[in-house]
């Protein structure tokens, strides 16, 4: 048995008198796809946040590598590879998307200092964002503005960054909202193909890019993890069909 | 991009060809005027890297010129004297030598810098504006009651200090050397916000959820930014004393504050040679409308409402006819 790459051991957070995340334990295996699934407001994108270090868990621990990095704060757990992307895209909107990315490049170097030497002449930082541009799906349009980009368009700048990192995991928050019918069928693709990068712990609502995707699936209730399996075990365990697949199908 | 240096070079070209021109006419005057256009545009350009480059709307930078200002004076006075400014812990003597006194004239503006940023850059939005405000505000009562520099009065020195090779007593060559040092700011600028650090500044601005998700802490980058700028205002607030002859805790008030504040802003925020425009059409202002009406700064005001509401980019920003770049 490989040793998980991230592990999450009884997180517990609450917002005054509710509680977002209840004993949340959870493991991702190194090379899978493991969807995290669950009604809106069930506290998926609370445990994504808890991960990332954005806010603290009230109780519970998380390992990466083999590290425990609760005292670790948001900066130092990207450097450390953990590349996430934004439910709601996030990104630098008067930047190109070059200078997106290659401030990803700089951001996981360690070096964001460097006050005199162009940055656009700058080739440690110029070829890799190139490369994860390409890698993304959006060859030729390195100097367009983010903000001129199209939504799907912008979710791509997000992988690209996210490569950038190096990342050792992914933690991608609904990557395929909003994106459409074939939209969504592209990124399910170049999502299958990250996961030769890093594993990925996917926040998603589309199912069929779910079940095409995911080794294991967790599913989310309330803050509680109800159920966790492979991808038949949870289609036919009856309570995530009665509290979460019923209300979908 | 292009558009955009092409202007940079006409908006410093005008001031230089100003006081030249003026030179030439003998209006040494109109060369001083010019010359506070300089000094004024330097403390917009070092208000920019922090406001318009790092959107940290700082309204206590005349802290930064003041103490720039009062190092001159403290280092002159001292040299005219002859007495020491210390002597613990060691012994440090007045000075009247331009290039002596600049660094320690930075240095002392960057310190401060330093400890006035690390504390109110825990705060955000109008805490940051009213918490830069309280420390400058500090300082400018502090310059009040401290008697032994002149206190409410101000601190006078006859002499303007020296510069090798120089007469700095000559207009024509004074204003060479604060647009020198306009021009190496400037250059500085440019550089460094198309550097690594350039880049994570204005991430920051711009989305600092997502800087910090690819691994940078904003608040070292926002630190440094705030000290260099500080440094800068700081060196303006040396050049200024020079050209006056004189420090007082006016430099070191709010109103300081706003008006490089209203370079900035007049100008265009973030843009290069923004405060270098907006300090001459103030300063041009000042002297076309404030003998006509003591009220000249209401029309300012309503100049400045103008630009804020209908041309965020400011002057420049007209006439490149884009907001903002990054
Ligand atoms: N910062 C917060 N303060 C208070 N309540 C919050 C906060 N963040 C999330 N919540 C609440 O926690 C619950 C889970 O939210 P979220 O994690 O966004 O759900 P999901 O991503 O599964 O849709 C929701 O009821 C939401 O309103
Ligand atoms: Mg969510």
């Amino acid at each position: 048995m490989h040793e998980p790459i991230l592990e999450l051991t009884g997180l517990r957070k609450s917002f005054g008198a509710l509680v977002a995340t209840d004993d949340v334990s959870l493991t991702l295996r190194p090379g899978e796809i493991h969807a995290l699934i669950g009604p809106n407001g069930a506290g998926k994108s609370t445990l994504i946040r808890q991960i990332t270090g954005e806010i603290r868990p009230d109780q519970g621990s998380i390992r990466f590598e083999g590290q425990v990095i609760d005292g670790l704060d948001a900066a130092a757990r990207a450097r450390l590879g953990l590349a996430r992307s934004f439910q709601v895209s996030s990104v630098i909107p008067d930047f190109t998307v070059l200078q997106n990315v290659m401030l990803a490049v700089a951001g996981a170097s360690g070096n964001a200092f460097g006050l005199l030497r162009p940055a656009l002449s700058d080739h440690r930082l110029t070829e890799p964002a190139a490369f994860h541009i390409e890698q993304a799906g959006l060859s030729g349009r390195a100097g367009v503005k983010a903000a001129e980009l199209a939504h799907g368009e912008r979710r791509k700048l997000e992988i690209a960054m996210a490569l950038a990192l190096r990342p050792r995991a992914f933690l991608l928050d609904e990557p395929m909202a909003g994106m459409g019918l074939e939209g969504g069928r592209q990124l399910t693709a170049i999502l299958s193909d990250l996961r030769t990068e890093a594993p990925i712990l996917l926040v998603e609502h589309d199912m069929d890019a779910v079940f095409a995707l995911a080794d294991r699936i967790s599913v989310l209730v309330y803050g509680r993890i109800i159920a966790t399996g492979t991808v038949d075990e949870i289609r036919a365990n009856p309570e995530v069909r009665r509290s979460y697949l019923g209300e979908a199908a | 991009m292009r558009r955009d240096m092409t202007i940079n070079l006409v908006i410093f070209g005008l001031l230089v060809a100003t006081a030249i021109g003026a030179h030439l006419m003998g209006e040494g005057f109109t060369v001083t005027l010019a010359t506070k256009a300089a000094i004024f545009g330097l403390a917009g350009v070092g208000l920019n890297l922090a406001l318009g480059y790092g959107g940290l709307v700082s309204f206590g930078h005349a802290a930064f010129f003041g103490i720039g200002g009062y190092v001159t004076g403290i280092f002159a006075s001292h040299a005219a004297s002859g007495q020491p400014i210390l002597t613990l812990p060691f012994t440090l003597a007045g000075s009247n030598e331009m290039l002596g006194i600049w660094p320690m004239a930075m240095v002392a503006a960057g310190l401060a810098a330093l400890v006035i940023g690390a504390l109110s850059l825990r705060t955000t939005g109008v805490y940051f504006i009213m918490v830069t405000l309280a420390f400058a505000q500090m300082l400018f009562y502090f310059a009040i009651s401290w008697p032994r520099y002149g206190g409410e009065d101000g601190l006078s020195f006859y002499v303007r200090n020296t510069f090798p090779g120089l007469n700095t007593f000559d207009p024509i060559q004074y204003f060479a050397i604060c647009a020198t040092l306009l021009g190496l700011a400037l250059l500085f600028t440019a550089v460094v916000t198309q550097s690594r650090f350039g880049l994570a500044l204005q991430a920051a601005r711009q989305n600092s959820q997502r800087t910090v998700a690819v691994g940078i802490r904003p608040y070292g980058i926002r630190l440094t930014a705030f000290v260099l700028s500080g440094m800068i205002v700081g060196l303006a607030g040396a050049l200024y004393a020079d050209l006056n002859r004189f420090v007082s805790p006016a430099m070191l008030s709010w109103h300081m504050s706003g008006e490089i504040m209203v370079f900035v802003i007049l100008g265009g925020v973030g843009r290069l040679c923004g405060p270098v425009a907006g300090a001459a059409i103030f300063i041009l202002l000042e002297h076309l409308l404030g003998g006509v009406s003591d009220y000249w700064q209401a029309l300012l005001g309503l100049l400045l409402l103008a630009i804020v509401l209908f041309a965020p980019g400011g002057l420049i920003g007209i006439v490149t006819g884009s907001r903002r770049h990054a």
